[in-house]
């Protein structure tokens, strides 16, 4: 049967277009109030750190000075260096055990969850008092090198790396596609490699940007052990040079945004069931 | 193809009995349908002799070799599952091929074989296409493609058509088995839905309480069941009670009925309790005039229900041997309406009788 549709006069469709587009004065209201909450303060920040330059040559001086300095270039490394650290470590760490979890020991659940959130109430100082006897015991050559804080971070970004993988693994049926490779001929190495891990890239990215940014701005463990993390250094440098200082925490929110925009971008390439999940 | 031998499984999950002494054969080539309701034990084997799960006693034999000791990648048993098992990261090409990299085929015997496997389940023109991208049909279609890929010895089916509607589930079930006659693979399908069970298997294995309470084709379940439960399970049946009045001519009453059982297996002594089973289909109606009594050998009903099933008619009816549907066509039950009166002959021949 042929459907027949009648054109809604011009006029009339305008009218009907402006009123859904239209939002209501609240909602605009609120959406105002949060930006100016979220926005004045950078405005500020960035205002701040163009200031006190007459005489220096340049608008940007601040940051051209944060980033000829050679201690702000090796705290940022270290910093990244640590970061990339942590990630390797917890996904090596935390994806075959919560796989395991999911797969073969359902019942361990709820036990995972009360684990993973225990970083969250134990303070960061009360961490360390308890980790770095033990940490000194177990490696005094590890102890004094900037490595040992990602075993330290590992532990930091626990609950974000679980809950991600956790609910990247809830989005897919991980039983039915493990069997299913299974019955293909597939080992459990080769399932988890070619069938799970490419069905958690969302899930893994998101867990490990947040385990880069708890790494890259973790304060009070990086300043008791004595290194000079990016952290650290922007504490140090804050608390000498006010402009300096500021310029620094531009830079920072830089990167935080870079970071989350990298997730956005890598997120919507996931081909995944997490992907999907996410998106929805 | 391979035959299957299902030897004294038993499993059970802590206190629960899963299996109990299963034990069933398959031919070489054959479709084997386990038909049962929920918890009877069907899938529970379909998984043991997959790999993915073990029995606590009990062989599996594969070709007369016991595989109970290989793991479910070494078996070399193609499975679809009742969820969607494709995988998401891979289109349908590549969920096809995944079988034959993993052993390793050279990428132009795989594309080959994906493109031969998905043209067979009519899915040639899908082969970039994600699952996300495809219906539920089209996704088992790969599904079984996918499993085929391998060469499996055996092919096994766990209620993969559950998931889709009534119209899809009919087509497919049709291809299924024209493309496992095509292939003459060794087939298990579990299923619960007896319909699907009886239109595509070679033999049937009606499941209950954990073991097979009857094995045969499909035409020998449905008129020919030995036990209740088969005979409530599988299609639609009137019970009648009836208590045996002589054994010589195989004679039961039932109300005012005195019927004479065919079944040579007949052996019940004379006073015992039966239960006489007889399909709708064997129920016939005469219509009465008013007042007119039946005539010999048939009884008077009343028409308490009328269910239109499309070609026919299902009508209920009470009668002095107790309850009674009648599959009349619905030409005929355009004159019937509730509390007509009409006259009620069963079939005789086709009436079974187990002992209760």
């Amino acid at each position: 049967m042929a459907q027949v549709t009648i054109p809604a006069p011009s006029a009339a469709r305008h009218r009907i277009r402006r009123a859904q587009n239209k939002a209501p004065l609240s909602n605009v209201l609120l959406l105002g109030f949060g930006a100016i909450f979220f926005l004045l303060p950078i405005y500020s920040i960035v205002q701040f750190s163009l200031q006190g330059t007459a005489g220096t040559g340049g608008l940007f001086h601040w940051y051209q000075t944060v980033f000829d300095d050679p201690v702000f270039r090796s705290s940022f490394w270290l910093s990244v260096q640590i970061a990339l650290e942590t990630v390797a470590a917890s996904l090596i760490l935390m994806v075959p055990t919560v796989f395991w979890v999911h797969l073969r020991l359902p019942g361990l659940r709820p036990v995972m969850d009360l684990v993973s959130v225990i970083p969250f109430v134990v303070p960061p100082i009360v961490l360390i008092v308890g980790l770095a006897p033990f940490l000194k015991d177990f490696s005094s050559w590890l102890f004094v090198r900037p490595e040992v804080l990602s075993l330290v971070y590992v532990v930091f970004a626990l609950p974000f790396m679980y809950r991600a993988l956790d609910a990247g693994l809830r989005a897919i049926d991980l039983k039915t596609l493990t069997e299913a490779a299974q019955s293909l001929g597939a080992s459990i190495p080769r399932t988890l490699f070619r069938v799970v891990l490419p069905n958690l890239r969302a899930a893994i990215i998101g867990g490990s940007l947040l385990t880069v940014a708890i790494a890259m701005g973790e304060f009070t463990v990086a300043s008791l052990m004595g290194f000079t993390t990016f952290a650290v250094y922007t504490y140090q440098i804050g608390v000498s040079t006010a402009y300096e200082g500021v310029a620094l925490s531009f830079i920072s929110f830089l990167l935080v945004w870079g970071a989350m925009l990298a997730l956005y971008l890598l997120g919507r390439g996931g081909s995944g069931a997490a992907a999907v999940a996410i998106k929805e | 193809m391979a035959t299957v031998e299902l030897r004294g499984l038993r499993r059970t999950f802590g206190s629960v009995v899963a299996l109990d002494h299963l034990d069933l054969d398959v031919n070489s080539g054959e479709f084997v349908a386990l038909l049962g309701p929920s918890r009877c034990g069907n899938t529970t084997a379909l998984r043991i002799v997959a790999g993915f799960e073990w029995p606590d006693s009990g062989e599996v034999l594969v070709d007369g070799h016991d595989v109970l000791g290989r793991p479910a990648n070494k078996r070399n048993m193609g499975m679809v599952f009742q969820a969607y098992s494709l995988f998401p990261n891979m289109t349908a090409q590549q969920n096809v091929e995944f079988g034959l990299r993993v052993r390793k085929e050279s990428r132009e015997a795989r594309a080959k074989r994906a493109s031969e496997l998905l043209e067979l389940v009519g899915l040639a023109s899908a082969m970039t296409r994600y699952p996300r991208q495809m219906s539920g049909g089209q996704q088992q279609r790969v599904a079984l493609a996918r499993s085929l890929a391998i060469q499996p010895s055996v092919l096994l089916l766990d209620e993969p058509l559950s998931a889709l509607d009534a119209k899809v589930r009919v087509q497919l079930r049709e291809e299924v088995r024209r493309i496992q006659q095509e292939l003459g693979i060794t087939t298990l399908y579990v299923t619960h839905d007896q319909e699907e069970a009886l239109s595509i298997s070679d033999r049937v294995a009606v499941m209950s309480e954990r073991r097979v309470e009857q094995l045969g084709t499909p035409a020998q379940i449905y008129s020919g069941p030995r036990t209740a439960f088969v005979a409530n399970f599988v299609g639609t049946m009137n019970k009648l009670e009836g208590t045996v009045v002589s054994t010589l001519d195989r004679t039961v009453r039932c109300g005012p009925l005195l019927l004479n059982i065919p079944d040579p297996s007949f052996n019940h002594a004379v006073g015992e309790n039966v239960e006489l089973f007889l399909r709708p289909e064997d129920v016939s109606l005469e219509m009465l005039s008013n007042g007119d009594a039946p005539a010999p050998g048939l009884i008077e009903g009343r028409v308490t229900s009328l269910t239109f099933l499309g070609p026919v008619t299902r009508v209920g009816l009470a009668t002095d041997c107790g309850p009674l549907l009648a599959d009349v066509s619905s030409a005929v039950a355009l004159n019937l309406s509730a509390d007509t009166v009409v006259a009620v002959k069963l079939d005789s021949a086709s009436l079974r009788s187990i002992a209760t």
